[in-house]
């Protein structure tokens, strides 16, 4: 018969799960959600339940797996509740894009962007200005991006869990790329 | 005739990407294609369109193996006395 594993013993263990894990937990919350406190909380949330929940775990995974499954779900859960808080939805915006007759405005026109090559996709830096340019949107449409792009979501299923329709999908992606064009454009082409 | 095959840069442009979500009608597609023939501006926002998908698609093939690997070691201290806290 085994024991029940003690309070102290699971608080043990924890720590030095800590020690192996946190930096790549840290490191894999913050590729997904571009935001250091964000990650941050993520990653000590994920210990928190983990320690909570401990006698579910029976060390039957890898516990490296078993805390990025934890992991995994939290990231999914702020994409949603992301979505969820209000944000005014700023669509006057894009009458900034255009003028009165729908054409570019001069300085919105988008340019020929050179070198936008397939090497730029590796670029550690122009990895690091699209994760800025992508926190500059609204809450809710960076939700919608993540969900589709970074988790490669089913539009359906985004309609579905966002409850928007497929119309609204399209719009807010069309809007999210107007805005990250112009951004990259400015931080990364003009530079 | 011209007035109806004639889009404005701005519906172009949300054509270019509601047609990654919805199939456009023949009408649309015709027009579209009309319009960046001749509209470099609506040229570019098509070829950033795509590029912006593909950079963050690229971004989603990485996975917790190969993501550049950072130290934390105040996030480290501060999990551990909050385990520590708890256990007390």
């Amino acid at each position: 018969m085994q024991e029940a594993v003690s309070n102290s013993d699971s608080s043990s263990i924890m720590k030095d799960w800590v020690n192996k894990y946190s930096d790549n937990m840290f490191s894999w919350a913050l590729h997904k959600t571009s935001s250091k406190e964000t990650a941050e909380d993520l990653v000590q949330e994920t210990f928190l339940s983990a320690l909570k929940s401990y006698d579910k775990f029976e060390g039957k995974s890898n516990p490296k797996t078993w805390l990025f499954s934890i992991l995994n779900n939290k990231i999914n859960d702020i994409y949603r509740s992301n979505f969820r808080t209000p944000v005014v939805n700023n669509f006057s915006d894009l009458t900034s894009f255009f003028d009165e007759k729908g054409q570019w405005e001069p300085e919105q026109r988008p340019l020929n962007w050179v070198g936008d090559s397939e090497h730029l996709l590796d670029n550690q830096e122009f990895q690091t200005t699209l994760s800025q340019c992508m926190h500059k949107l609204p809450q809710n449409w960076l939700s919608v991006v993540q969900l589709k792009y970074l988790e490669e979501r089913n539009s359906q299923l985004i309609c579905q869990e966002l409850n928007i329709s497929a119309t609204n999908l399209w719009q807010i992606l069309h809007r999210a790329k107007l805005q990250l064009r112009k951004c990259i454009e400015i931080n990364w082409f003009k530079k | 005739m011209m007035n109806k095959l004639m889009l404005s840069c701005k519906k172009a442009s949300e054509l270019i990407d509601k047609s990654d979500e919805i199939k456009l009608t023949l009408m649309e597609k015709l027009r579209l294609s009309f319009h960046v023939a001749m509209c470099e501006g609506c040229k570019s926002y098509r070829k950033q369109s795509l590029f912006i998908y593909k950079v963050l698609n690229r971004k989603s093939k990485i996975n917790p193996e190969n993501i550049t690997h950072l130290e934390n070691n105040p996030l480290k201290t501060q999990i551990i006395t909050k385990i520590e806290s708890l256990s007390k």
